[in-house]
């Protein structure tokens, strides 16, 4: 299981779920700056730039992976906006070739004789912060399942897709559990559908990330979304050790009381898929 | 055939064969086989399918390293793959990219390397990656390098970098070897997934010494290409580009 090859003609789906409350709009603890919802827009926008590049083969972007981004805060809704505005289900290279704008920044990076040189490098923005109205967690999950049975319909073979839900609070409309557990019981040939959650706090508490019990958690907002959690494949796992975090055979894809540093890794190491790349290695990197 | 570097008292039967992924045209493969007559020199390459211009980066490395005369100490090595990797990244000068296009020229391009040269009875190799050589006696492996064991190969191997600021760190994982030919040896280039595979037949205790000889009774280049895409349609071989070069040793009857 969850050892399909991810071609064009058998891709995979990737589905970034974001809480967009308004309670997005506050700062991480200790950062008086940077506020969560900025951040987050920050990750997603630095996940689809990788996911691009992992699927460019020269001049050419491969779909080898679909991809839906969909917020939920005032109401539950797709987050591409001007071409790709109102499209559920995006193939990576019309990801690639519709960004809302392309930034142009200066990168530090390792000449590898000991000096650091300064080279120019292009970030694509896609999403823009936003944070506004109350947590709709389950409405936001039904439309998950309603693409994902759309999706599967016509993939019902190849790696399952993904699914990776940032939010910093409890559902304002009810339990989650019951769809969350629908979701998880959906898959294609390869395996049930991965639904991971991360949850990120504003309060400076105790992080736990990718547990293997819920006797570890503190409370039953946390067990629920223990109990929505699917297991890491084992090739999961490998990138989180790449990563230095540690996940273990059994451990959830589960993040509760996250941190800014949590968010990267949890997106890094649910996108990982088929393993890291070449492109990951210029991460040695700093931005300027 | 004969090579310039051959003593008159042996010859060189080759065979090679080049697929590419199933369900891939050939324009599509990114590994590649070099050879020349004149240096005795035989090399494959697998070009990172994520790579920018893969395949011309494994194409200039096998086909440059077999016409050179140096390159087979590590420090040679190093030098020759930064000039090639200057002049790969030069090529791309001035070309109008996209976004992304741009962002993958920056970080270049990757692939693993293998290459021999044979000045018999003794070989000298160079490597960095998961393309391997396996020097074979029968049905023995007297050697495989630089990886050994089929369990070695892994998605994630340290490649040949055409990026200069990546050289330092890649170049440190090249390694050398060589090796003494009897009559009937067999060297064979592979790349990782053919290698993977070959390996283990040698771990089961399976392996044919007739593999991809040319003697009569072996399989015709069409009976090979249906044999590997067999194998690979049962999951026995991952489905990757497969590169495989075949020399066998033979000493002359005078």
């Amino acid at each position: 299981m969850y050892s399909a090859q991810i071609t064009r003609a058998n891709p995979t789906c990737i589905i970034l779920l974001i809480d967009q409350s308004g309670s997005m709009g506050d700062s991480f603890s200790g950062d008086s700056v940077r506020k969560k919802a900025e951040f987050v827009a920050e990750v997603v926008n630095h996940t689809l730039h990788d996911l691009v590049i992992r699927c460019t083969k020269t001049e050419e972007v491969r779909n080898y992976y679909y991809v839906s981004v969909v917020g939920y805060g005032r109401n539950v809704s797709t987050c591409f906006s001007g071409p790709l505005a109102a499209r559920e289900m995006v193939p990576i290279s019309d990801v690639a070739d519709y960004p809302l704008q392309v930034k142009s920044s200066y990168k530090r990076v390792s000449d590898g004789a000991g000096s650091w040189v300064e080279i120019p490098v292009r970030f694509p923005v896609w999403i823009h912060p936003t944070a506004d109205g109350k947590t709709p967690m389950c409405e936001a999950l039904i439309r998950v399942k309603d693409i994902l049975q759309r999706w599967l319909s016509e993939h019902p073979r190849g790696f399952p897709p993904t699914i990776l839900h940032l939010t910093d609070g409890e559902s304002s409309d009810g339990d989650p559990d019951e769809i969350g557990r629908q979701i998880m019981s959906l898959g294609t040939d390869d395996g049930n559908v991965l639904l991971f959650n991360c949850h990120i706090s504003t309060r400076r508490l105790a992080k736990i990330e990718y547990p293997t019990a819920e006797t570890s958690l503190p409370d039953g907002f946390a067990r629920s979304l223990y109990a929505i959690s699917s297991p890491l494949p084992t090739n999961f796992l490998a990138a989180a050790a790449q990563l230095g975090v540690r996940a273990v055979e059994g451990s959830r894809g589960f993040v509760f009381n996250g941190d800014p540093s949590s968010i990267v890794q949890f997106y890094e190491i649910g996108t990982s898929l088929t393993g890291m790349t070449p492109y990951k290695w210029m991460d040695h990197s700093e931005t300027s | 055939m004969s090579t310039a570097k051959q003593s008159a008292t042996w010859d060189l039967q080759l065979r090679q064969l080049l697929l590419p992924k199933l369900d891939h045209d050939a324009s599509e493969c990114e590994d590649a086989i070099a050879f020349d007559i004149q240096t005795a020199r035989f090399a494959v390459t697998d070009g990172a399918t994520e790579a920018f211009h893969a395949q011309q980066w494994a194409r200039n490395l096998a086909e440059h390293w077999v016409r050179n005369e140096a390159t087979l100490t590590l420090e040679e090595f190093r030098t020759w793959v930064a000039t090639e990797g200057r002049e790969l990244h030069d090529s791309w000068n001035g070309l109008t990219m996209s976004w992304y296009s741009e962002e993958k020229a920056r970080t270049g391009s990757f692939a693993a390397f293998v290459g021999v040269e044979i000045d018999l009875p003794s070989w000298k190799a160079i490597a960095l990656g998961d393309t391997c050589l396996l020097h074979c006696r029968g049905s023995a492996l007297l050697k495989s390098f630089p990886l050994s064991r089929s369990e070695s190969f892994n998605s994630t191997p340290i490649l040949v970098a055409s990026n200069a600021a990546l050289h330092e760190s890649t170049m440190s994982s090249a390694m050398v070897e060589s090796g003494v030919c009897e009559n009937g040896d067999v060297l064979l280039l592979m790349s990782d997934a053919a290698a993977s595979w070959c390996l283990q037949r040698f771990e089961n205790g399976d392996f044919d010494p007739d593999f991809l000889a040319t003697k009569e009774g072996v399989k015709d280049d069409e009976e090979l290409r249906r044999f590997f895409d067999g194998e690979r349609q049962a999951g026995r071989i991952r489905n990757d580009d497969l590169a495989i070069v075949r020399i066998e040793i033979k000493r002359r009857i005078n």
